[in-house]
């Protein structure tokens, strides 16, 4: 169950990426995982829906993007809601 | 603000990040790696399930490499100093890195478990995956090859059914081949299983307890880092 801490890294990084525009909300994350990344989209999916409880991501859509043969394991595009 | 995406809403700020999630652990598994060839160190990430024969494997390592060369064991666990107290008593330094929960190794912990050994004197450093054939595949610690240990009590159809850390590896040893008189496995099945999945196949036969293939194994092991020839094409079943 590795997607877990994969998750979380993820959060690190949207964390910066939102600290740096100052901005509180994101409203969408979009993520691409290919076929080898060795990464379950299902269970990603589900650690996101435990990880984004109570942080800027609460009411974030995360649209995940399937890549066959690959093994891109990236976030892509954050959309931030800045005041 | 919002021209990109035309929703009207200025507020709405698209940006572009284009970033592995696992970049921070690429680069703490970079730093590794930087390390290591600084101290002209070679090290290989040992991966494999539970029971494959990891420990065994690195205890006939230690016996017939242990004299011409340095040798060092980072032992991952979730629980228990066993892994590491066998190889210990095999005459090699090596530290438990006990992960808790986590199914995995990450560059980070090898890090922090390297603190424990020492490292810079030695010649190779062996990092004992935590028993998995999933999680550890995705994370690199900044070894030079990974080394999937499979043995033939595991089945044929292993590599087809964890294609990922099979993709990644640079070269899997059969292990407990002495048990293949006594089971109904196709070593030729394995094999074809592998070249499916496996970038550059590569797998060679070794049974820890008899000796067999040890010999191939410290001849690929002396070839790490070197271009690859020779030391492969002595092995058994899958070619370089």
């Amino acid at each position: 169950m590795h997607e877990y801490s994969i998750v979380q890294a993820m959060f690190d990084q949207i964390e910066r990426v939102a600290q740096t525009h100052g901005a509180q909300t994101v409203r969408r994350i979009r993520v691409r995982i290919g076929e080898f990344a060795g990464v379950d989209p299902t269970l990603f999916q589900s650690a996101y829906e435990v990880y984004r409880i109570g942080t800027p991501c609460a009411d974030a859509v995360l649209q995940i993007e399937h890549v066959a043969a690959g093994d891109d394991l990236i976030l892509d595009q954050v959309e931030l809601e800045v005041r | 603000m919002c021209g990109e995406c035309g929703c009207g809403d200025e507020k709405i700020v698209p940006v572009d990040v284009h970033e592995r999630m696992l970049a921070g652990n690429d680069r703490a598994a970079q730093h590794n790696r930087e390390h290591f060839h600084e101290n002209g160190l070679v090290s290989i990430n040992l991966m494999g399930s539970p029971g494959a024969g990891k420990t065994l494997v690195l205890e006939a390592t230690a016996r017939a490499l242990g004299r011409d060369a340095k040798l060092g064991v980072l032992a991952g666990d979730l629980a228990t100093d066993n892994d590491a107290a066998r190889i210990r008593a095999a005459g090699i330094v090596a530290e438990s890195i006990t992960t808790g929960t986590a199914c995995h190794l990450d560059a980070d912990m090898v890090h922090h478990g390297l603190h424990h050994l020492p490292w810079r004197t030695l010649d190779y450093l062996f990092i004992e995956n935590v028993g998995n054939l999933v999680c550890p595949a995705v994370y690199d610690l900044g070894q030079d090859a990974n080394v999937v240990a499979l043995s033939v009590t595991e089945g044929e159809d292993k590599p087809l059914k964890y294609p990922t850390m099979f993709r990644k590896a640079d070269l899997v040893l059969l292990t407990k081949v002495d048990l293949l008189p006594a089971l109904d496995v196709n070593v030729a099945t394995i094999e074809e299983n592998l070249r499916k999945v496996m970038l550059r196949p590569a797998m060679l036969l070794v049974s820890a307890k008899t000796g067999q293939g040890i010999d191939q194994w410290i001849a690929w092991l002396r070839g790490v880092g070197r271009p690859r020839g020779a030391a492969c094409a002595t092995g058994i079943g899958v070619e370089p």
